[in-house]
C-alpha cells in the first residue's frame, strides 16, 4: 500500500468552546481528485486551511508524505490554493500574477517566463501576459488563479469553492477543464464544495462533511447510490426518504407493503429509512403500480419533468420522468427491487462499510 | 423641482461666496500698488518683491517647509505601521479602543494638544524651537494618516494576504509586494493631507515654538497684530496657492478610484491600486 500523501488523524478544531472539527480522519492519496463536500459552516473549509497552514489545529496530527506538518507555517508547505474570490493581486498583471511564487523563490527570468507561459497555455490564456486583473472577467480571473497556484509546482492544489462565483454555463465548462487539469498533471486536487453536482461530476472521491465530521467517503456512485443516511441521501440529489421496517433480509416493508430489494445484514424488524432515488421511480397506470399516488404538481426541467406526487398515506413522492403527467391523476408508481436503498439509524460509516462487506461477500 | 434646484443653486453661491471672499479680498489686496487695504489703486506685484526681498521671511518660509515634509514624512510611515497594527490586531474590541484613541486625537482642540505638548516639553527640559515644533506637528499629524489608510487596509481582501503566504510569501514579502501596493494611494493621501496640516498649523505650533524660531502661521499672526503690511497678503496668496496645489493633489491621487485605466497599457501604480479587487 502506497503511503498517503496527506493524512489527518482524530484533528479536533475548536474556538473557544466552539467545535468545528470533531476528531476528524481522512487519508488524501496522491494523484487523485477529492472533493471536500458539505452545507456552508460544515467545516469543509477549515479542513482546507488546515492543509494550507493558515490554521492550526486544536489537536491531533497531520501529516503529509508522512511527516507530522502541524508547526509548518504556511509558506513553507508543498501545497497551494486557488481562493474562493481568486485573490489575485491587483497591484500585478497577470504575468507577474502567476510569477510571484518564482519570484519570490528567486528562480531566474528566463525560467519564470518559460513556465508562465506553459501555465498560461494551459489554463488557454496565452497572450493574456500583460493584462491587468481588472481588465479580466470573472472566468479569466479565475483561470489566472489556477495557473498562479499551479506555477509553484505544488504536491496538492487546494481549490476552496472556486467555481461558486461563476455562472452555471461557466463553472460546468471549468469542471471539465479542471478535471482535465488534474489529469493531465497527475497533482493530488482537493476540491471544497457545497455543490453536489459539482461533486459528483468531478472527483475521484467524495468526503461528506457535516457538522465537522466526515460522515461519508467513497467515489461518486457510492455516494449517490449507496448514502450513509438520511443527510448524505438528502444532501446528494433528490431522494424519497419513507420510514419502514426491515422484515428480514431482500425484504422490506413501507407505505403498508412489503418489497423486495438486494440490502441486509440487519436484526429482523429493525427499523430503517428507505431511500429510492426519483429517476428510478416509473409511473405506470394505478394496477401496474406498487403504489398509487396522486400527481400535485409537475414543473418542465428542459430534460425532463419535475414531478412530486402524494400517496394515500401521505408521504411525498419526487419523480422524475421524461413524459409528463396531468396534474391532479392518479397513477400508479413503481421501482425495482435495487432502487431501493436502506439505510439504518444512526450507523456509523465503519459499521456500513463492515456490513457492506459482508454481506457481499455472501 | 427646477425652482427648487435653481434655489439649491443659489444657497451654494451665496455660502461658497461668503467663505471665500475674505481670503480673494485679500489675495486682492495682495496685488494693490498702495499700502493700504482700504482702495485698491492699481495692480502691481511689488509686495511680492518686498515679500520675496524679506530674508527674514524667506527663512521662515523655508523652516516652514522642512517642517512640514519632514513632519509629513515621519508622519506617514508611523502613521502607516500604525494602522496596519490596529489592522493586524486579532481582537475587534481592542481596534475599537485603539481606533478611538486616535480619533479623539483628531478632534481634541489644537489648543490643548498644543499646551499639553508646551507643558510635556517644559517637563522634560526640551528646548522650545525646530525639535519641538517637528515633534508636535509629527504627533498630530499621524491620526490623520492612520485615518486615511486604515480603510484602505480593510477594504483589502484578507485572502490577498493568505494567497501570498501560500505562495511562499514571508510576512516582509507580503507587507512590500501585497500590502503597501494595494494601500499606497491612501498613504500618498495621508501625506499630502498631513503636509497641508502641518502648513498651515497656528495653534499647535504657536505654544510650542520657542524664541529663535518660527513657522509662517505664527509670523503672519505676529505681523498682522503689529499692523498693516501688504506684503503678508502677498504671502497669504502665496500659502493659498500651495495648499490650493496640494488639495489638488489629495483630491486626484483619493479619487483615482472612479477614473478607469486606460485598456490594454501599463497603468501606473496609482491607476492599478484603483482598480481595486473582485
Amino acid at each position: 500500500m502506497t503511503q498517503p500523501i496527506i493524512e489527518f488523524r482524530n484533528v479536533v478544531k475548536k474556538y473557544d468552546d466552539h467545535v468545528v472539527l470533531n476528531g476528524v480522519d481522512l487519508e488524501i492519496d496522491a494523484g487523485k481528485f477529492y472533493t471536500l463536500l458539505g452545507p456552508s459552516g460544515s467545516g469543509k473549509t477549515t479542513i482546507l486551511r488546515l492543509i494550507s497552514g493558515f490554521l492550526d489545529a486544536s489537536s491531533g496530527d497531520i501529516l503529509f508524505d508522512g511527516k507530522r506538518i502541524n508547526d509548518v507555517p504556511a509558506e513553507k508547505r508543498q501545497v497551494n490554493t486557488v481562493f474562493q474570490n481568486y485573490a489575485l493581486f491587483p497591484s500585478m498583471n497577470v504575468y507577474e500574477n502567476v510569477a510571484f511564487g518564482m519570484t519570490l523563490r528567486g528562480v531566474a527570468p528566463a525560467q519564470i517566463k518559460t513556465k508562465v507561459t506553459e501555465m498560461l497555455e494551459l489554463v488557454k490564456l496565452k497572450g493574456f501576459e500583460e493584462r491587468e486583473i481588472d481588465e479580466l472577467s470573472g472566468g479569466q480571473q479565475q483561470r489566472v488563479a489556477i495557473a498562479r497556484a499551479l506555477a509553484n509546482d505544488p504536491k496538492v492544489l487546494l481549490l476552496d469553492e472556486p467555481l461558486s462565483a461563476l455562472d452555471y454555463k461557466l463553472r460546468k465548462e471549468m469542471q471539465y477543464e479542471l478535471r482535465a487539469i488534474q489529469q493531465r498533471l497527475g497533482i493530488t486536487f482537493i476540491f471544497v464544495t457545497h455543490d453536489q453536482e459539482e461533486a459528483l461530476a468531478m472527483s475521484d472521491w467524495i468526503f461528506v462533511i457535516n457538522d465537522g465530521e466526515v460522515v461519508q467517503n467513497g467515489d461518486p456512485i457510492d455516494i449517490y447510490d449507496e448514502p450513509i443516511n438520511h443527510f448524505v441521501a438528502d444532501f446528494i440529489g433528490e431522494a424519497n426518504i419513507i420510514p419502514g421496517t426491515m422484515v428480514a433480509d431482500n425484504l422490506v416493508h413501507f407505505n403498508g407493503q412489503d418489497f423486495k430489494n438486494v440490502d441486509g445484514g440487519m436484526r429482523p424488524n429493525e427499523p430503517v429509512e428507505v431511500v429510492i432515488r426519483p429517476e428510478d421511480v416509473d409511473i405506470v397506470s394505478v394496477e401496474a403500480g406498487a403504489v398509487t399516488v396522486r400527481i400535485d404538481t409537475v414543473s418542465f426541467r428542459g430534460d425532463y419533468f419535475e414531478i412530486t406526487a402524494s400517496d394515500m398515506d401521505h408521504h411525498e413522492w419526487q419523480i422524475q420522468s421524461t413524459n409528463g403527467v396531468e396534474e391532479g391523476s392518479r397513477v400508479g408508481v413503481t421501482f425495482d427491487p435495487e432502487d431501493i436503498h436502506i439505510m439504518r439509524l444512526n450507523e456509523t460509516e465503519e459499521d456500513f462499510d463492515a456490513r457492506l462487506e459482508a454481506y457481499d461477500e455472501e | 423641482m427646477k425652482k427648487q434646484s435653481l434655489l439649491m443653486k443659489f444657497y451654494l453661491i451665496v455660502v461658497f461666496l461668503l467663505m471665500y471672499l475674505p481670503i480673494f479680498y485679500l489675495i486682492l489686496f495682495a496685488f494693490n500698488r498702495g499700502d493700504y487695504m482700504t482702495s485698491f489703486t492699481g495692480f502691481s506685484l511689488r509686495h511680492f518683491a518686498t515679500m520675496f526681498a524679506d530674508t527674514r521671511l524667506m527663512g521662515i518660509l523655508l523652516n516652514t517647509f522642512i517642517i512640514a515634509l519632514l513632519s509629513s514624512l515621519v508622519a506617514t510611515l508611523v502613521g502607516t505601521f500604525g494602522a496596519l497594527g490596529i489592522y493586524l490586531l486579532k481582537r475587534r474590541n481592542l481596534q475599537n479602543v485603539f481606533l478611538g484613541l486616535n480619533n479623539i486625537l483628531m478632534v481634541s482642540p489644537d489648543v490643548i494638544i498644543g499646551a499639553s505638548f508646551l507643558i510635556l516639553f517644559t517637563m522634560a527640559g526640551l528646548a522650545l524651537g525646530f525639535g519641538s515644533v517637528l515633534i508636535a506637528h509629527i504627533a498630530f499629524s499621524i491620526p490623520i494618516v492612520v485615518l486615511l489608510v486604515l480603510p484602505k487596509l480593510n477594504e483589502m481582501d484578507s485572502a490577498l494576504i493568505r494567497a501570498a503566504q501560500d505562495l511562499g510569501a514571508r510576512p516582509y514579502q507580503v507587507l512590500s509586494y501585497v500590502i503597501l501596493p494595494y494601500i499606497w494611494t491612501g498613504i500618498m493621501a495621508g501625506f499630502f493631507m498631513t503636509i497641508t496640516y502641518s502648513l498651515d498649523d497656528f495653534a499647535v505650533t504657536f505654544f510650542v515654538t520657542g524664541n529663535g524660531f518660527t513657522t509662517l502661521s505664527v509670523e503672519i499672526y505676529a505681523r498682522a497684530r503689529q499692523g498693516i503690511d501688504l506684503s503678508i497678503n502677498a504671502l497669504s496668496a502665496l500659502m493659498f496657492l500651495v495648499s490650493l496645489v496640494l488639495v489638488i493633489i489629495y483630491y486626484f491621487i483619493a479619487n483615482h478610484k472612479q477614473k478607469g485605466s486606460g485598456k490594454h497599457k501599463r497603468a501606473t501604480v496609482n491607476q492599478q491600486l484603483g482598480g481595486g479587487v473582485q
